[in-house]
């Protein structure tokens, strides 16, 4: 290669890399910031420019920009400056909604994909489901309308799949139809400073990161009438590996941290620090296998939750498990704090959680596996919770004999909810099939008198309970209950 | 009972079950799920429409499902899947009654009705209270809090109503009344209405053949209060939050 | 009208405003202005207490007020402070259909008086929206209409206010917008006082300005339309009844239909008009329709002083033969003067929400007109101090109507027909057709034409008596056209 080549050469890197790094005003594609013209064809346009020239980022100024589906492609970036709203049709066949992926920001096998800037994400989800619910009453477009809701096409903030290196900072997600943004077997995922606000319709959970690896969500307020954050695992042989979720909180009417509901293949390796949860319907955390996933080194690490409806659910169940077998083992929970509330958590809410599993009083913290599949090695430390007591036997009742104790159902193939097996009979936890559980420096509280103990635990292997604290009103009361487990060692 | 009678009730029961054959989703007619619309005249309207159209049944899915009076007419059943609740608004004007009691669900002179499944009726009776007492205070409300606190459900002169499962809670007036109704069943329901003074669980008067069992009463006044002009009443297996079991007087 | 009846009328109202003394907050009973709550039964039970309780005045400060349909009741008046806002609910089945007035409202009133609508605030209804819900709800079969013009029916819409049979009745200062239907309609009302009102009302089809139907003593003045149907419409459902004893002064109309209008449905009809001030712009139709197409009687109309700025047709006077059941029409004694009237090219309502259909194509600028039947003339109208600016250009390759007898007998008669302007599509004249009539005076008018037009400007057929004074006719290329043509008319003077 001769000198004059290199130099070409050179020039030409040079010039693709400027090109790279170039921002584009949306006006130059006539995207209209009016709130009224649909810009769908005209941003897709800009995307599929930027892209064929080598990427750069489509700049959003102060407006309100109307758009159905846009498709995100490889090193394109759309920059969503204050002010600026990307607004979703309100008409459901502006979606791409014959695909799996209904959204409004899509990509697909994209590399080097980002939106940020403090602008804001708003799917006008409600009136999209109540647009979309309409065509089906009309016999338009079929749908079960299970739970009276359209089961499929309603359309997500965003859904990106099978990404790489996808970049989510500063941005507000606002009233999806569905789920709010989901992230599926993506990979080196990092999202920060976001606020999602979406209540607006039915399962509009916050986050779903599904099968990825390599996230890290930091610094973000997640407010979701469904899961706040959510790690879901789709396919068995993909999983949700190496994630940190640090300084984040989270409110919801289901739960606060939520590892499920679909878990084929697992999660490994997470790192849950330093969050809160408030006003919150269900468990301040949730995990769950139900459908044959394993789930290895979990670490939740300072983590307050306030006027929250549980605390901790960890639980195994057979749903879909199609006879693999599920797992959960090493699970450390510390530094925790908990408030329990007597009454509903997220009450005033829209989309407020539903009332069910009645009669029943306040919910213990539960770890529930099934028999002969033990969550196994989970370690309490430092912990906190505080229930408002008050139980009523006469509304509810499960007692400690151990006819009361076997007639709590496995409910190996139940979705997974800390209510779900209705009156437990423990106020604080109540542990069945597990194996090595630790609990180190743990205080219950009961604010009003329990018909209850703090702790019951059912086919327990190896339980070891060190600096424990119980407050109840009235008098001295055997609060751990043991029951066809071994290896219980109660120290000091 | 006969058999000629029993035969006949069962003859009639599958008449029923036939008539009530289509069921009807509620966001067939606009009802609103998130707990902030005011349903009550797109949950009226479908209860007149289904009442129109030979009965059925109006399902109402998990959700909160706001509303104010609502009239239960002819061969309507609603039912409240689990997780669904009709939350009573807290404006005093959006009720009205029969016999003078003003109630969240009336019904008065109807036939084969029924409120069943799993969900809740839920009163949001201290809400409702003082917005009343704020109104008579003004002098805008000429009625007293009595008059004025609407119960969950009542029923005059209905017939073969069924009352099955769901959960009623926090009544502003009193939980249930039914007057000169007959073939009442009510069954496995559970009230829990103890945040407003005075709230009495069931009232029944001129009533005849009602059956009554499985029923958990927490309230803040008599759980069961029957007057004599009630006939076969029967009481099954029905217990207040003390553990006591229910007994009728008659 | 004597100007004395005027002041009696003013004078009365004033009275019963003063009557309406005490003043309650709708906030006190309970009504809740956050735009979601339905405040329905609320207001209402505010209405009713302030009925029983000697009357006042129903104050809704700042704020939205969501409501269904409500019925004012005597010696109340709702007012509306600046920023507050009546929210029309969107859910169709939070309003009544009245069965005595067969229509859809927000705010009815049926029989009652001294009632009123005052202050700066707003009426939204929202129509749009409610409008398409109704469509969706029809298309589910939960709602019976048929659907004409994939729309529901008139009265399967809500209007903002509807009044009937209602005595002293006042709507000032107030701002109407965006009904699913007509907006305002008063019906049979005695003592209607409309004054400075702003209407915005083009969120659906039929949106009227304001409706007056068979009113006695009428007051409509200060106020701005802007409308895509007709602005200011008086109509005569009954043919027992009248529309009479009406001034309109100093307002302003836009619409994608008529600016003034008399009808459509007019069978008793219009007496003792007074309309003054009157500035159309950017309308679609014709700035005065006057129509007797069911029998109605028009008589005693005066109209002073119009300013009619890009409208597509500027009068229209027509008596047909549509609903009349055997009762015969009139029209007569009409004065029209001081008029200044610029007719363009284009489409005059281009741009605005549901902009009025085009329709009688193929056709030149249509001229102003004057059509009765060959046994209903039109008698004595009297055109003083008018000048029109038209376009001209009437193209005949395009559309022709000659001058033959055989062409101008070729017009149908259309006695049964929607009476507009276009209806007869290519008419023979630019300026003015006249054809029917008895006693027309022309006095200081002129028509100009723009450019050259192949027609002439006035066609007089079957006129008895018509006289021009002072006429000016201004068309580019025009040296010796004869601009007023003739045919089968008799005592005609031109001055």
């Amino acid at each position: 290669m001769n000198k004059l080549k290199i130099i070409v050469l050179s020039l030409t890197l040079l010039c693709v890399l400027r090109l790279s790094a170039e921002d584009y005003k949306a006006s130059m594609f006539g995207i209209k910031s009016n709130g009224t013209t649909l810009n769908t064809t005209a941003i897709q346009k800009a995307i599929d420019y930027i892209h064929e020239k080598g990427g750069g980022q489509l700049v959003f100024y102060v407006g309100r920009y109307l758009t159905g589906t846009i498709q995100l492609k490889s090193n394109v970036k759309i920059r969503l400056e204050e002010g600026a709203i990307l607004v979703g049709s309100t008409n459901i066949y502006d979606y791409n909604i014959n695909t799996n992926y209904s959204s409004l920001v899509f990509a697909y096998q994209a590399e080097n994909i980002a939106i940020t800037g403090k602008g804001v994400i708003d799917g006008q989800g409600r009136e999209v489901a109540y647009n979309l619910i309409d065509q089906v009453h009309k016999g338009i477009i079929p749908d079960d309308l299970k739970n009276d809701r359209p089961s499929t096409r309603r359309p997500r903030a965003i859904y990106f799949r099978e990404c790489k290196n996808v970049d989510i900072t500063e941005i507000v997600i606002r009233n999806s139809a569905d789920w709010v943004q989901v992230y599926d077997q993506c990979q080196n995922l990092k999202i920060d400073k976001i606020t999602v606000d979406s209540k607006a319709f039915w399962n509009n959970d916050g986050l779903d990161v599904v099968d990825c690896k390599d996230v890290k969500i930091t610094n973000s307020f997640i407010d979701a009438t469904d899961d706040a954050i959510c790690f879901k695992s789709h396919d068995a042989t993909k999983m949700c590996e190496n994630v940190e979720v640090r300084n984040c909180v989270a409110r919801s009417s289901a739960n606060g941290i939520k590892f499920g509901t679909v878990t084929s293949g697992g999660y490994k390796n997470f790192k849950i620090i330093n969050n809160k949860v408030y006003d919150t319907f269900r468990s301040a955390i949730t995990i769950a296998t139900p459908d044959g996933g394993v789930i290895d080194n979990i670490l939740v690490d300072s983590l307050y939750a306030y006027n929250t409806g549980n605390a901790i659910y960890l639980r195994i169940g057979a749903r879909w498990n199609k006879g693999r077998t599920g797992s959960m083992s090493n699970i450390t929970i510390q530094n925790m704090y908990c408030e329990i509330p007597n009454t509903k958590p997220d009450t005033g809410y829209e989309y407020e959680g539903p009332i069910e599993d009645l009669p029943r009083n306040i919910s213990p913290a539960s770890i529930v596996g099934i028999p002969g599949q033990d969550i196994t090695n989970v370690t309490l430390r430092n912990i906190q919770l505080v229930y408002p007591g008050n139980s009523n036997p006469n509304y509810a009742y499960r007692g400690t004999k151990p006819a009361d104790l076997d007639s709590i159902p496995e409910m190996t193939a139940a979705y997974p909810e800390f209510s779900q097996f209705k009156e437990l009979p423990a106020w604080g936890f109540y542990v069945r099939h597990a194996k090595n559980v630790k609990f180190e420096n743990v205080t219950l509280t009961a604010k009003g008198k329990e018909y209850r103990p703090a702790i019951v635990l059912d086919d327990v292997k190896g339980a070891t309970f060190s600096g424990m604290k119980y407050n109840e009103p009235g008098g001295s009361k055997k609060q751990l209950h043991v029951y066809k487990s071994s290896g219980v060692i109660q120290k000091k | 009972m006969s058999k000629i009678k029993i035969v006949t009730i069962i003859l009639l029961t599958v008449c029923t079950v036939n008539l009530s054959a289509k069921d009807y989703k509620a966001s067939l007619f606009g009802v609103k799920s998130e707990g902030v619309t005011l349903n009550t005249k797109s949950i009226q309207k479908a209860i007149d429409f289904i009442s129109e159209n030979g009965g059925g049944k109006l399902v109402f899915y998990v959700g909160r499902y706001l509303t104010g009076t609502i009239q239960l007419k002819s061969n309507v059943t609603i039912e409240l899947k689990e997780g669904a609740v009709w939350v009573a608004t807290p404006s005093v004007y959006d009720y009205f009654g029969v016999n003078g009691t003003k109630a969240l669900i009336v019904a008065d002179g109807q036939q084969n009705i029924g409120i069943v499944g799993k969900g809740v009726i839920e009163g949001q009776g201290a809400a409702v209270l003082e917005q009343i007492n704020t109104q008579i205070q003004k002098g805008y409300l000429r009625e007293t809090a009595a008059q004025a606190s609407p119960a969950l459900i009542v029923m005059n002169n209905c017939s073969d109503i069924v009352i099955d499962e769901f959960n009623l809670m926090n009544a502003c007036g009193n939980v249930q009344s039914y007057t000169g109704c007959k073939s009442l069943i009510i069954n496995g329901v559970t009230v829990k209405s103890t945040s407003v003074k005075g709230t009495k669980g069931l009232l029944l008067a001129g009533c005849d053949g009602v059956k009554l069992s499985n029923i958990f009463f927490e309230t803040s006044d008599t759980e069961i209060s029957t007057t004599e002009t009630s006939k076969n009443v029967s009481i099954m297996n029905c217990k207040n939050a003390a553990g006591k079991k229910l007994q009728t007087k008659n | 009208m004597g100007k004395a009846n005027i002041y009696l009328l003013m004078l009365g109202l004033l009275f019963s405003v003063q009557l309406s003394a005490k003043d309650y907050k709708v906030s006190d009973f309970g009504a809740k202005a956050d735009g979601i709550t339905v405040n329905t039964c609320t207001i209402q039970k505010a209405i009713d207490y302030i009925n029983e309780n000697g009357g006042g005045r129903l104050v809704f400060e700042a704020g939205n007020y969501v409501t269904g349909s409500i019925y004012l009741k005597s010696n109340v008046t709702l007012q509306l402070n600046h920023g507050a806002t009546i929210l029309g609910s969107t859910n169709p089945f939070d309003y009544i259909k009245d069965k005595k007035i067969g229509w859809m409202s927000m705010i009815f009133a049926v029989n009652q008086e001294n009632i009123g609508i005052t202050g700066k605030g707003t009426i939204n209804g929202r129509g749009f929206i409610t409008a398409n819900n109704m469509v969706n709800y029809i298309h589910r079969g939960i709602y019976t209409d048929p659907l004409k013009l994939d729309r529901p029916n008139e009265t399967n819409r809500p209007q903002n206010v509807y009044f009937r049979e209602c005595t002293n009745v006042t709507i000032t200062d107030i701002t109407l917008r965006d009904p699913a239907s007509w907006n305002q309609t008063y019906d049979q009302c005695k003592n209607l006082y409309v004054d400075n009102i702003y209407v915005d009302s083009k969120s659906y089809w039929n949106n009227d300005g304001i409706d007056v139907v068979d009113c006695d003593g009428v007051v409509i003045k200060n106020s701005y339309f802007d409308a895509a149907d007709d602005v200011l419409c008086f109509k005569s459902h009954s043919a027992d009844h009248i529309c009479q004893n009406v001034v309109v002064d100093n307002c302003v109309g836009r619409s994608s239909a008529n600016g003034l209008k008399f009808g459509t449905v007019s069978r008793g009809g219009f007496r003792n008009f007074k309309v003054t001030n009157l500035t159309i712009f950017d309308t679609f139709r014709s700035a005065i329709t006057f129509a007797a197409v069911d029998g109605g009687e028009i008589e005693n109309i005066v109209v002073d002083g119009v300013r009619s700025i890009n409208t597509g047709n500027v009068i229209f006077l027509r008596i047909g033969d549509r609903w009349s059941k055997g009762k015969k029409p009139y029209m007569k004694d009409i004065t029209i003067s001081n008029v200044y009237a610029e007719v363009p090219f284009g489409k005059p309502d281009a741009g605005y929400n549901y902009e009025g259909p085009v329709e009688d194509l193929p056709r030149n600028i249509s001229p102003a007109s004057i059509v009765g039947l060959p046994e209903y003339k039109i008698q004595n109208v009297k055109l003083k101090n008018i000048e029109i600016v038209y376009p001209g250009a009437g193209n005949p390759l395009y559309a022709k109507r000659g001058l033959t007898p055989a062409e101008l007998d070729s017009i149908p008669e259309m006695r049964t027909a929607y009476p507009e302007f276009s209806q007869f599509k290519e008419l023979p004249a630019w300026g003015i057709y006249v054809r029917h009539a008895e006693g027309i005076s022309f006095e200081n008018v002129t028509f100009t034409a723009l450019k050259k037009d192949y027609r002439p400007s006035i066609v007089i057929d079957d006129v008895k008596g018509a006289s021009f004074k002072g006429m000016l006719f201004n068309e580019p290329e025009s040296k010796g056209k004869q601009q007023i043509f003739q045919q089968k008319s008799s005592n005609v003077v031109i001055q």
